[in-house]
């Protein structure tokens, strides 16, 4: 399968669940809001774009994590001569491990998210629980400090001249995940958490 | 009423299982898929990236390395092109004296020489300037050893470049003056040899056999027509 064809099942839900998280995803859950009742009220729709994100992030991490495994062995995914060339980043050994550890970033990416999947599954199976305001205070640190990591990788790719789509849907999963742990941390704080 | 359930139970328990299964089940389906090498400088690994102009004989242009390798090359086919890569410096009196040994074996395995039936083995010269009083290079100097130039006004550890020993050399010569490339493969003296397969990992480092020669590593490692490695 074409590369950018296969970067389209992570990207898709990456997006979905960015919408959902995002006020505007209001109009965009309503049509399922009769099924899914969830959807009907903004924590449970935010609940549910933000476990999508995480979800999205989770497999696109570990598929950058089996695209370097594969370029190690001398194999290539998607090498190409445009600027969009994930092999090119990605199998650069010298900007794709973390600078003190040495941990590939597809294997640090999808144990973060798996970190913020399980901060938000559990928060939305018990909402009212004493520790769900902490969980969404670490969720959304984590994802601030997302932020520099995604400058670090951003400045890797000015470097090298190319850019790495799928590690460009890891960093909007991170957006995503952002805007919704801090939405529903307002929310948390705010008197409306069990009304809105 | 007879609960079924525990009134105790706290669902971040179920939570946590069920995303660390998610995660343990990717983890395996990379390990499942997939031989990942390490990229590095012992033998086994994968060579490093090596980078910089490089001096041909007739101008200096970038350098990748990655040109060189062969991701579909299976051991023991003689149609693979090997790699043998020496970290010097023009002025290390030990660089200058083995210039006629690498003067002989890259004229000797080059493909070119009737006595050779194995793979062709591709010479890289990557020069640095080592932190000592006395080694001041340049890529004049550079071209002044490569070529063996005599009277060039360039000295090669004291004494003109042009009376280096051995034949004029046709290998690339790469300027890693900066020690850039010296650095990322951790080279902590010159000469050092690396003889690296087609499909780009390192097969034989001096480092790690100190004494031996590179010549008889290229013997044994590289394979023959006759069946010979």
């Amino acid at each position: 399968m074409d590369p950018n064809l296969q970067l389209m099942i992570y990207l898709i839900p990456t997006l979905v669940g960015l919408l959902l998280v995002l006020p505007i995803g209001r109009s965009l859950a309503t049509p399922f809001s009769e099924r899914f009742t969830s959807l009907g009220n903004e924590r449970g729709r935010v609940f549910f774009g933000l476990i999508l994100t995480c979800l999205a992030g989770i497999a696109v991490s570990f598929q950058t994590l089996w695209i370097s495994s594969k370029i190690s062995e001398g194999g290539n995914f998607c090498a190409s001569n445009t600027i969009l060339s994930c092999d090119d980043v990605i199998g650069n050994s010298n900007y794709n491990t973390d600078p003190i550890f040495g941990i590939p970033w597809g294997g640090i990416g999808a144990a973060v998210f798996c970190i913020l999947l399980y901060f938000v599954y559990s928060s939305s199976k018990e909402p009212n629980a004493n520790w769900v305001s902490s969980y969404l205070k670490f969720g959304t640190y984590i994802t601030f400090a997302g932020f520099f990591v995604i400058a670090l990788l951003i400045f890797y790719e000015f470097k090298m001249e190319k850019i790495c789509q799928y590690c460009s849907t890891a960093h909007l999963a991170n957006i995503g995940a952002f805007i919704g742990f801090l939405r529903l941390m307002w929310m948390n704080q705010s008197k409306e958490w069990n009304t809105v | 009423m007879k609960h079924t359930y525990d009134d105790e139970a706290d669902v971040r328990t179920t939570v946590l299982i069920r995303v660390m299964a998610l995660f343990f089940v990717g983890i395996m389906i990379i390990a499942a898929t997939t031989s990942p090498i390490a990229t590095g400088t012992k033998e086994g690994e994968r060579a490093p990236a090596l980078e910089g102009k490089f001096y041909n004989g007739s101008g200096w242009s970038d350098f990748n390395l990655e040109s060189y390798w062969d991701s579909n090359w299976e051991e023991g086919n003689i149609s693979g092109q090997w790699v043998v890569i020496e970290f010097m410096d023009t002025d290390c009196p030990y660089c200058v004296s083995s210039a006629a040994e690498m003067s002989s074996n890259s004229n000797a395995f080059s493909g070119n020489d009737p006595g050779w039936d194995g793979a062709i083995v591709n010479f890289i010269a990557s020069v640095t300037e080592l932190d000592i009083q006395g080694h001041d290079s340049s890529r004049g100097e550079i071209i002044a050893f490569r070529n063996k130039i005599a009277d060039s006004g360039e000295t090669c550890a004291g004494s003109d470049c042009g009376s280096r020993p051995g034949s004029q050399h046709n290998f690339p010569y790469i300027d890693d003056l900066d020690q850039d490339n010296m650095k990322k493969w951790n080279i902590g003296g010159t000469p050092t040899y690396y003889l690296i397969q087609p499909d780009g990992i390192i097969a034989w480092s001096s480092s790690e056999h100190q004494g031996e020669e590179l010549i008889n590593a290229i013997a044994a490692l590289v394979p023959r027509a006759a069946g010979g490695a």
